[in-house]
């Protein structure tokens, strides 16, 4: 055991598993750890996201473990949904990765029986909140408790939550959830906690073939671009970005996703909408309209009831 | 695990593929009946406190009763209607939380200071009315008065924010129609304060103004019909249909809203004034609550409904498609 790992084994409290390795103690946390993990550096007052390439996920799920390991989430159920490999069925409270799991069909709507050599028949994407440039579950939030980070990031402060509830209705993708035991809302925090540290995401960090890309948005724009046009070059023709700026998934004045997908199927296949909307858009005239018809019943009393003085 | 759906009823909006038919979006985890019960309440009192301050200005027989009820019925929004919506917090303890801040692009913000403003000045007009003859406590009919105005102006926006607060969020049902919802909803406030000033003043045999208020309720009714069959017009339009299949749906809007609360009650005021006044009189209480009942299940039917097309992966698919986006300004 060398000097320094001694000293630490000294300093804080060390599993005993941790003393198989004492070559691996570390004095502290490496500053700006993310530029060795993901080449980028974490600084206030960046925008920071995901991208993630749904054609190199494997279905692993080390998203999902990790996330719930860093971020100490219990499982949400123990059981079958018998329908894929998924057995997880959705983001909520307690999951903020999910990998979709989709079987690709044949033409006649049946399994395809023969495959092409290396090919797979298997669509995965691992989904997650997609810390919208205008989001409306940020937008819907009466108490403030959801506020937009010095990364660019929307975070629910646990502290401040009353569990209105808001949120939920007003996500396009129906990521936000309620924690019934608890009563706050929950979602993916982009590991701001992390991000404090100058680590990349736990998901991000554990992913085994860089299908969720951590980064800077615009930095991570420009490589998803720039993936599109390599996929489409060889063949896959379905090849697209979900949240690009003003594009699919980033519609109706959502302004752009700062986790966005290259999917290669239609986004409904992996339940994701092709053209969602920003509800704060409809505030004003749901408000106007509403004001407009009391006015106009006033008048109406006005005059009907006013004929008690003729 | 989340509930797994049957697949959509009726005429499906989305044909193509879904993830395994499951969800894409989370239905409004309100409890129908609770923040049911606030808005047609809130709806209510709002519209009932404009309609005290518009008889005070009107002044028609017995103006002064009316208003006192109106401003008693006000009461309704800071009492039972503000518990609603604490009980139906998961952290109610933290209701306070609310008034924080200030976020217009949230009507539930909006709405949280409607009601503060709303409770505010209608208890100054009710504590007037009940106060304001005890000596030494004179002072309160100025401020009474001076709390007329704003109070009916919060009451005008009290019963009808909540439409707003139901459109601007992404459950198909309600973000399709943010206009003819919120005067589906304005209407229906106007036509029940005028329902339960109406059977106020026939318990006090004022018929002569109740005949009135129940000719406005008929003009708010018809108002609420109108806007009830553009909803159902643009529902249909964006594949939404089907949301009416449900059984909260054809119970809640249709029977409920549509037929027992719209329908019935335009045939009987209608009735009421081709008869003379005295023949009318039991049509006319009936009609009322034909009317507040058919109110408080237009609330809840188009929560209900709501969630089911938020549930429903081929309602809410096919609703986000880019052909029912805005227009470009």
């Amino acid at each position: 055991m060398s000097v320094t790992a001694e000293r630490s084994v000294q300093a804080v409290h060390v599993h005993p598993r941790a003393r198989d390795y004492p070559g691996s103690f570390l004095d502290g946390v490496i500053p700006n750890e993310s530029e060795l993990t993901c080449g980028t550096r974490i600084e206030p007052g960046k925008s920071y996201g995901f991208f993630t390439d749904t054609t190199l996920c494997i279905g692993c799920k080390a998203c999902e473990v990790a996330c719930k390991e860093w971020n100490a989430l219990p499982a949400d159920s123990v059981g079958f949904t018998g329908m894929s490999y998924d057995n997880t069925g959705g983001l909520s409270a307690n999951t903020w990765r999910h990998v979709a799991f989709i079987e690709k069909r044949g033409p006649t709507g049946t399994r395809q029986t023969d495959q092409d050599a290396f090919q797979s028949g298997w669509l995965m994407m691992s989904d997650v909140c997609k810390h919208c440039h205008n989001a409306p579950c940020l937008e819907a939030c009466p108490t403030g408790a959801l506020f937009r980070t010095e990364f660019d990031t929307v975070v629910v402060q646990q502290d401040i939550c009353n569990g209105c509830g808001y949120c939920v209705p007003a996500c396009p993708f129906g990521v936000v959830d309620l924690n019934p035991l608890d009563g706050k809302a929950h979602k993916c925090t982009l590991c701001y906690d992390r991000l404090k540290g100058g680590l990349e995401p736990a998901c991000a960090k554990a992913c085994p073939t860089d299908s969720i890309q951590f980064g800077e948005v615009p930095e991570l724009q420009a490589r998803a671009e720039q993936r599109v046009e390599q996929l489409q070059s060889l063949g896959v023709a379905g090849a697209h970005l979900y949240g690009a700026p003003g594009g699919e998934g980033a519609t109706g004045g959502l302004g752009h996703l700062n986790a966005f997908f290259l999917l290669t199927e239609r986004p409904e296949t992996y339940g994701l909408p092709p053209a969602p909307t920003r509800p704060a858009n409809r505030v004003a005239p749901g408000l106007l309209a509403g004001l407009a018809t009391m006015a106009g019943l006033a008048l109406g009393a006005l005059a009907l009831l006013g004929g008690g003085r003729r | 695990m989340h509930d797994m759906p049957g697949p959509a009823q009726g005429g499906s909006a989305y044909d193509g593929p879904t993830y395994y038919d499951r969800p894409s979006l989370k239905p409004a985890p309100f409890n129908t009946t609770v923040v049911g019960g606030y808005i047609f309440l809130a709806g209510l009192a709002g519209a009932a406190q404009m309609l005290a301050a518009l008889v005070r200005r009107a002044r028609p027989p017995g103006f002064r009763r009316v208003a006192r009820t109106g401003h008693a019925l006000s009461l309704l929004a800071p009492t039972l209607g503000a518990g609603l919506l604490i009980y139906d917090l998961h952290t109610p303890q933290r209701f306070a939380n609310m008034l924080r801040i200030f976020r217009r692009t949230s009507p539930m913000s909006i709405g949280t200071w409607v009601l503060m403003a709303f409770s505010g000045s209608s208890l100054a007009t009710v504590a007037a009315d009940w106060l304001g003859r005890v000596p030494g406590l004179r002072w309160l009919r100025p401020l009474g008065r001076a709390a007329e105005l704003p109070a009916a102006v919060s009451g005008a926006a009290l019963g009808t924010y909540t439409a707003s607060l139901l459109s601007a969020t992404s459950t198909p049902l309600w973000a399709a129609t943010p206009r003819a919802l919120a005067v589906r909803f304005g209407a229906s406030s106007v036509a029940s304060a005028c329902a339960a000033l109406s059977l106020a003043e026939r318990r006090a045999d004022n018929h002569r103004t109740a005949r009135d208020l129940d000719t406005l309720a008929l003009a708010a009714l018809g108002v609420e019909l109108a806007a009830s069959l553009a909803c159902r017009r643009r529902w249909r339009a964006v594949g939404l249909g089907a949301a009416e299949d449900t059984v909260s749906g054809k119970v809640l809007l249709e029977g409920g809203a549509d037929l027992v609360g719209t329908a019935l009650p335009i045939a009987l005021h209608a009735a009421a004034l081709a008869a003379p006044p005295a023949a009318s009189r039991r049509g006319s209480a009936l009609g009322s609550f034909a009317t507040l009942i058919g109110s408080l299940c237009l609330r809840i039917g188009v929560l209900e409904a709501g969630d089911a097309t938020a549930l429903r992966p081929r309602e809410s698919l096919g609703f986000a498609q880019p052909r029912n986006l805005p227009r470009q300004r």
